[in-house]
């Protein structure tokens, strides 16, 4: 117990502090170890029912089956390919649909023309949901990898153009002002004021993208259904093998947090000035 | 407005004819400017003076050519004034420090767009930034200065591309009291010793007082220049703390109030 409490109040600069600390990592611990509790009475929870027959194994599996099969499958190579190719898709198309989106955005900063032209036609495209634009990418890149990576760019590229494309346009007026009064064209306005000033949005926007692009390329999957993590889940409903459907989503949800943290990493990084 | 800081031997640095702005949008047109004529010496100090909205920021910018007027003529050092001149610096009431720059960086980006960066104009700048007490603070981000240090900052990058004419948009209204008068003092010195005409908008009487030599009383909507004070020789020689506590300060301060309210 004194262990305890000098763990608790450890760094305390006085009495007060000490109380204070001891409160805070008091709550902090609270809600780890609720945590913590909470995951292990789903899994066995889960586990029980469908041992007992509460719910039906066939569909629901249980974690023990799915740990088995993640054993099994993990001295495949052919897994870790699935793996690794959408994996490689999801980066790809998220980085790719950001940089075109940044790039469509400069390109209607640069002509307000262009952007006023371009206004309706961003609109419509941005309430078209993507992936019905499917079949299009199939048969014009072939259903392969090109038309998965198409998906996962189409489904970032037109609402990052338009939330960067707002960021431009809502950096602070004086800032303008003044470089203009210093002399400053257009591009130098650009380059050295509007877009440094807007990569906080652009971090945004790729930490958005990251879950987006993920839609892209496992409906991509879904469609093309040669090989990955999409294919895996479409071939394992196929073959009415809930177990592999559902290994194949834990290992979707636990790459996608990972690369979201990554990029919230990166944002940390970027943005230590700020 | 030929004694004062400029005499008559000078140049006229900025001239100002007949000019109006009529602000126009699809809703509506705002006429913020009635013709207006003033002409200013090279070396004089100019306050613009007048109530919220009576058109101070817009001759401020009609000046920095940031939008032409909408008639009449302006001109700078006899030239027509089409687009922001290279003999003119600017500063707002915001010290528009870009943040994700160090101080160094931050006070030669007018040197930057000027295309006039060079190892000789970047010391010459750390040196203001020295004269000015923050020589320390060069490798610091903005964020790590105090709202009196950044405004100082702003006053070197404006400083740093060695303008003939200040113009200065309510530049001191955003800091505290006593860092506005120290702010006024360096300025004062820095004009003490390089030779500026300065064109100075706010809407504090007695800073204008205590640092003009000319102060024009703007009012109305569409405003227009309702009055012309020359400051005695006697307060514009003062520095601006010493200015204020003069015998003939608060009379004037009073006049300059009830041309305002007029
Ligand atoms: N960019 C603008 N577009 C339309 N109206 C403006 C603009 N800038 C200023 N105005 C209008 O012109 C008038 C004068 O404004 P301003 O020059 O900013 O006054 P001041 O600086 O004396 O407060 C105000 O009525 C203001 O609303
Ligand atoms: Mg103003």
């Amino acid at each position: 117990m004194k262990w305890l409490n000098t763990r608790l109040t450890r760094g305390a600069k006085s009495n007060l502090h000490a109380r204070y600390l001891r409160k805070h990592r008091l709550r902090q611990l609270g809600v780890h170890i609720t945590r913590l509790t909470l995951f292990i009475l789903l899994i066995t929870g889960w586990e029980i029912s469908s041992r007992q027959g509460w719910i039906d194994p066939f569909i629901f599996s249980s974690p023990v089956r799915i740990w088995t099969l993640f054993l099994q499958m993990s001295t495949d190579p052919a897994f870790y390919q699935d793996i690794g190719i959408t994996v490689l898709e999801t980066m790809a198309g998220f980085i790719l649909g950001t940089a075109a989106g940044t790039g469509l955005a400069t390109l209607i900063w640069a002509s307000p023309f262009l952007s006023r032209v371009l206004e309706p036609y961003l609109v419509v495209l941005n309430s078209m949901p993507k992936v019905a634009l499917g079949p299009l990418f199939i048969v014009t890149v072939g259903a392969g990898f090109a038309s998965i990576l198409a998906m996962g760019i189409a489904i970032t590229v037109i609402i990052t153009a338009m939330v960067i494309y707002n960021s431009f346009q809502s950096v602070n007026h004086d800032y303008l002002k003044l470089a203009r009064a210093f002399g400053a064209n257009r591009r130098q306005l650009f380059c050295r004021i509007i877009f440094p000033a807007c990569i906080p949005d652009l971090i945004s926007a790729l930490k958005v993208n990251v879950g987006l692009a993920w839609v892209g390329v496992i409906v991509g999957e879904f469609l093309v259904s040669k090989n990955g993590l999409g294919h895996l889940i479409i071939y394992g409903f196929q073959v009415f093998n809930l177990t592999l459907v559902l290994l194949s989503l834990l290992i979707v949800a636990f790459l996608a947090t990972i690369m979201y943290l990554l990029v919230s990493r990166l944002e940390r990084y970027l943005l230590r000035h700020r | 407005m030929s004694e004062g800081g400029g005499t008559v031997s000078e140049p006229i640095a900025i001239e100002a004819k007949r000019i109006t702005k009529t602000y126009l949008s699809i809703q509506d047109e705002i006429h913020a400017v009635n013709p207006i004529t003033f002409q200013i010496r090279h070396g004089e100090f100019v306050s613009l003076v007048g109530s919220s909205g009576c058109g101070k920021s817009t001759i401020l910018s009609l000046v920095a050519g940031l939008i032409p007027p909408t008639s009449g003529t302006l001109r700078i050092f006899g030239e027509k004034v089409l687009a922001p001149s290279n003999r003119l610096g600017y500063m707002l009431q915001q010290d528009c420090l870009l943040d994700w720059r160090t101080v160094e960086d931050n006070i030669t980006l007018g040197l930057e767009f000027r295309r006039q960066k060079s190892e000789r104009t970047k010391s010459r700048a750390r040196a203001l930034l020295q004269e000015l007490g923050l020589g320390h603070t060069l490798k610091l981000l903005p964020s790590q200065l105090s709202g009196g240090m950044r405004q100082r900052v702003a006053l070197v990058r404006t400083l740093a591309v060695q303008p003939d004419i200040l113009l200065l948009d309510e530049p001191f209204s955003a800091v505290d009291y006593q860092n506005k008068i120290y702010l006024e003092e360096l300025l004062m010195n820095v004009l003490s010793k390089r030779k500026m005409t300065v064109l100075l908008v706010t809407h504090d009487l007695e800073e204008a007082l205590a640092l003009s030599d000319t102060i024009l009383v703007m009012g109305g909507q569409p405003g227009t220049i309702r009055h012309t004070l020359k400051v005695p020789k006697e307060l514009q020689s003062a520095a601006p703390l010493e200015s204020r506590s003069k015998s003939s300060f608060r009379p004037l301060l009073n006049d300059l109030w009830k041309e305002m309210e007029r």
